[in-house]
């Protein structure tokens, strides 16, 4: 763990001289305020009431003036609020729940991976072996065209997928916030790897016959991360169209992309993607901020792309024998390190609280002058956020995180149980993140929540949200049924 | 104590005119203006000539001969000409089995030859776009075709990108709506938007007359353009946006069936046009234009019409003779030069009728359809540079743009020429003389019409018809 003063740092004295240095810069301009408030009182006690009223009749105000005045300063107050930037408010989302008849449990996977690879028993081995330390566990699923020997992945098939997923997302949603299909303005839809014509985004204006003059946009290919990015658009139009509602589906459809082949590298995602999607109901209305319960405060963006290692590490190409799939590299974790260390430097400075940035600076200014042998200073992300919602792109993912950023095990609980309750379900597992949090009672008002996300190209994404009212445990949701069986512990490898 | 009182007036009035100021401002940095744009021209050894298309429809083995017929008459009626470009494994004989690397490779060749065309013409380098969109409707490969982009010219981390799909010929118009919106949020921003359409793997190799169609009048190219909202830059832009009108006809179903991806009965994948395409278009068309049409044209012309629409109401109910024409507006009141989506001949003819133009306001739609072919959602920047090569943009003219899709979409924008411009090397250059041409029937029509009258039992090819 770096730390400035190596020897001294883990001693109780110096704890509380941190948090001593902590809440005075945090708090340093209430700390400076109340001494001038206080000089400010003593002298006007000191002059006494008729001093004061002498004061108040030379300066010779009349009541025109005071009107003038009066009336400028509203107008002011108006422009001012008129000129500021919209608040983006997240009105309610809702997360699709697949029906446990979809289920993979870990002994229906092998004996599926051992009947359509019966000629490959070292794949077959692979894919248990990846299942064993995946950190999935028995109730994951996966739509209905994967559960065929061999899996039937026909165009009709992925569609039907869509359909389900998405309608149930947004019927929930819709029945949640009560907002009708005609209230909604901006529609973006994000689905990675299946792309029919006409959209998918013009699907769901067919099936809920939603207003001719909806702003809609369909995303795609943007990977695991697409999700954060549809915030990112939704909040840019939201600027620009004052009072409107945008609805934000994200998903990603498994059956059009199931490998069929056999090379190792590839057979990796067939383990660990899972059927999943989320609907979401952002809003720039002032009578929803009372009952909005996130309010969008930052989304920062980071694209990888101009470096060689980071493009390829995630790639969709043909096998040897013509079969399509995604082949993930053997640098994943380290790109994905280097890649969050350039979204923490942005955001940093938006979110950390002045102690921090000003330790920060000072071990910079040190490294810089005195000794470049200084080891950096990692902020301390925990003084900025309660909760933590990482992408459940798989254990490793999680592990890598939980070592950069310094999080204890409670922080990443959700990430954790999610991926063992839904697998990888892409751009959508942030959702089930938030969901777990909510429905363990621990959202309060003013908590701050960080999401984040990493994505094929390399993208990695980060959202914060400050909470808006505290949330009561939900009834309905993803986690109504098991949330009491939750957390469970994850052993390093399961036995198969 | 006298200036007290100055202080307190000074201060609010100062205030007052400070966020004035910040309001207008922002204003003036909210237009989108294009720097430049640079269409795609293929190869010359990617030309499909209607011979060629004919070769390839029998190649098919699936097809027969009502098949070929059906088809080679579409292609010949359909105001394609012979100078049109097809993607490299059809020329190259390999379309019953595309690839996913044909289809990468289609994209790389498109977007190299153009983006650095472009960037070396505006003198503008990639690491200073802030924005990228790019719309290819039928390829999703992961990493997207953005990242590709990005990594290939090395831009910078914190890039706004967006990969849009599935958006069908008419989604130049929401890229650029994507690009204004971000314009009215941030300022001093340069976005780069890429258009094109992936033929590769979207090629039908069944036999459903309804979807091979789409191979036969779909042609490969492209469009990359750079559009800013800095104000400093304002003297070098080419247009102004000065409206975008997005129509979604989702709602109704067979608005949404009409066009649409599916597989046919032996589990092809291909796009199906349906024979209501035609009447869901104009449905889509006319209520795009009702919205526009406020926003566009001048006052005088919106008075007349509802001065006359109310005046034939009122003589309507008293006469009851119903004899007397409908009014219609006038467009070419507010609009100079009208870009139409090419995406056949009738769809150029039917737009013509309903807006009242002439043949000089539909020759570079038309010129387009002959020398390029239906490229999607790029066409309509070919005729926009069809227009600048034959020097008929001059400053202050306003261009109207409209573009219909799959879903059932129709989508229109209205730009306003910032300065005068010329030919200035664009994609028409070469061959801009030699347009427009004397006759745009299809030769093939004149030489090979005996196909049309032939018995399928006892054709035989005859000895002057050489395979090429």
């Amino acid at each position: 763990m770096p730390q400035m003063l190596p020897n001294f740092s883990s001693s109780v004295k110096l704890k509380y001289v941190k948090l001593g240095y902590q809440y005075l810069v945090n708090h340093i301009l209430t700390l400076l305020l109340i001494p001038i408030m206080v000089g400010i009182s003593i002298e006007i006690l000191r002059l006494g009431p008729e001093e004061m009223v002498n004061i108040w009749r030379s300066l010779d105000i009349d009541i025109v003036q005071i009107l003038c005045s009066s009336f400028l300063i509203i107008f002011i107050c108006t422009v001012y609020f008129m000129s500021k930037p919209r608040s983006v408010y997240l009105v309610d989302y809702a997360c699709y729940k697949p029906p446990i008849t979809w289920r993979v449990p870990f002994s229906s996977f092998m004996e599926h991976s051992r009947l359509i690879l019966k000629d490959n028993l070292k794949s077959v081995d692979f894919q248990m072996r990846i299942l064993e330390r995946s950190g999935l566990g028995e109730e994951t699923c996966l739509p209905p065209a994967i559960h065929y020997i061999p899996p039937t992945p026909t165009m009709e098939a992925a569609r039907e997928e869509a359909q389900i997923v998405i309608f149930s997302a947004i019927d929930s949603l819709m029945q949640k916030t009560g907002i009708k299909a005609k209230d909604i303005d901006i529609l973006i839809v994000n689905c990675s790897l299946f792309s029919p014509t006409p959209s998918l985004s013009a699907m769901v204006v067919n099936k809920y016959k939603l207003r001719s003059n909806i702003k809609s946009y369909n995303l795609s290919g943007m990977g695991c991360s697409a999700g954060l990015i549809s915030m990112d658009l939704a909040k840019d139009l939201l600027q620009a169209h004052p009072n409107s509602y945008a609805l934000v589906v994200s998903t990603e459809i498994i059956t059009p992309n199931y490998y069929k082949g056999s090379e190792r590298a590839m057979l990796l995602p067939n383990c660990l993607f899972r059927m999943g999607g989320a609907a979401i109901l952002l809003s720039n209305k002032n009578r929803d901020k009372r009952r909005a319960k996130y309010r969008l405060v930052h989304v920062v963006r980071t694209h990888k792309g101009s470096d060689d290692k980071a493009y390829k590490c995630v790639y969709e190409q043909e096998d040897s024998q013509g079969k399509v799939g995604i082949n993930l590299s053997k640098d994943l974790m380290v790109i994905a390190a280097e890649a969050l260390k350039s979204n923490i430097t942005t955001i940093g400075p938006l979110v950390l609280p002045a102690s921090e940035q000003l330790l920060f600076l000072f071990t910079l200014i040190g490294r810089k002058i005195f000794n470049p042998k200084w080891k950096p200073y990692i902020p301390d992300f925990k003084q900025a956020f309660e909760h933590f919602c990482i992408h459940a792109g798989g254990r490793a993912v999680i592990d890598e995180l939980q070592k950069n950023l310094q999080l204890s095990s409670e922080h990443v609980e959700a990430s954790r149980m999610t991926l063992h309750r839904f697998g990888n379900t892409s751009s959508s597992s942030l959702w089930y993140e938030m969901s777990y949090i909510e429905a363990k009672g621990r959202m309060k008002k003013g908590d701050r929540v960080w999401q984040i996300a990493f994505g094929s190209g390399f993208k990695c994404n980060s959202a914060v949200w400050k909470c808006n009212r505290t949330i009561k445990t939900p009834t309905d949701g993803p986690w109504q049924d098991c949330i009491d069986r939750y957390p469970v512990h994850i052993p390093e490898i399961v036995k198969l | 104590m006298d200036l007290v009182p100055m202080f307190l007036y000074c201060l609010p009035l100062l205030c007052l005119f400070y966020n004035l100021w910040k309001i207008f401002d922002k204003r003036r940095h909210q237009n989108c203006y294009i720097l430049d744009y640079e269409c795609y021209k293929p190869s010359d050894d990617r030309k499909l000539n209607t011979r060629f298309c004919g070769e390839v429809i029998r190649r098919n083995k699936q097809l027969g001969l009502h098949e070929y017929k059906f088809l080679l008459k579409a292609i010949v009626s359909s105001g394609i000409g012979e100078d049109t470009y097809g993607p490299k494994m059809v020329t190259e004989g390999r379309e019953m089995s595309p690839t996913l690397d044909d289809a990468i490779i289609e994209m790389d060749d498109f977007f190299i030859d153009t983006i650095d065309k472009l960037f070396k013409k505006t003198g503008i380098s990639p690491s200073e776009v802030d924005v990228l969109v790019v719309n290819i409707s039928m390829l999703a490969a992961m990493p997207s075709l953005s990242s590709r982009i990005i990594y290939h010219y090395k831009m910078r981390e914190d890039i706004k990108v967006y990969n849009l799909t599935g958006m069908g010929c008419s989604a130049s118009p929401i890229a650029i709506n994507i690009v204004q919106n971000i314009f009215k949020t941030q300022r001093n921003v340069q976005a780069l938007v890429v258009t094109s359409e992936s033929l590769s793997l979207g090629w039908y190799t069944g036999k459903d007359r309804s979807m091979i169609l789409a191979n036969c009048l779909f042609r490969s190219g492209g469009c990359a353009i750079l559009l800013t909202n800095k104000v400093a830059l304002k003297e070098k832009a080419m247009f102004k946006l000065k409206c975008l009108v997005r129509t979604h006809h989702g709602a109704k179903d067979e608005s949404y069936g009409c066009c649409i991806q599916k597989e046919d009965d032996q589990g092809f994948v291909g796009i199906h046009l349906g024979k209501n395409l035609p009447k869901a278009a104009t449905r889509a068309f006319i209520e795009n234009l009702k919205e526009i049409a406020p926003k566009i044209l001048p006052v005088r012309e919106l008075l007349r019409f509802i001065l006359l629409t109310l005046i034939r109401k009122m003589t309507q109910k008293s006469t009851k003779t119903g004899a007397a024409s409908r009014p219609v507006i006038n467009f070419k009141t507010g609009v100079d030069h009208f870009c139409l989506h090419t995406g056949g001949k009738a769809v150029i003819d039917a737009v013509a009728q309903n807006l009242n133009l002439s043949e000089h306001d539909i020759e570079p739609a038309r010129m387009t359809l002959h020398r390029f072919g239906n490229t999607s959602a790029s066409s309509i920047w070919y005729v926009l540079a069809y227009m600048q090569a034959k020097k008929r943009l001059k400053k202050g003219d306003k261009v109207f743009m409209i573009s219909f899709g799959a879903g059932f979409k129709c989508n229109s924008c209205l730009w306003e020429v910032m300065r005068d411009l010329d030919q200035d090397g664009n994609v028409w250059k070469e061959f801009i003389n030699s347009y427009p041409p004397k006759t745009i029937t299809n030769p093939f029509l004149e030489k090979y019409g005996w196909i049309q009258e032939e018995d399928p039992d006892t054709f035989c090819i005859p000895d002057d018809y050489v395979i090429p």
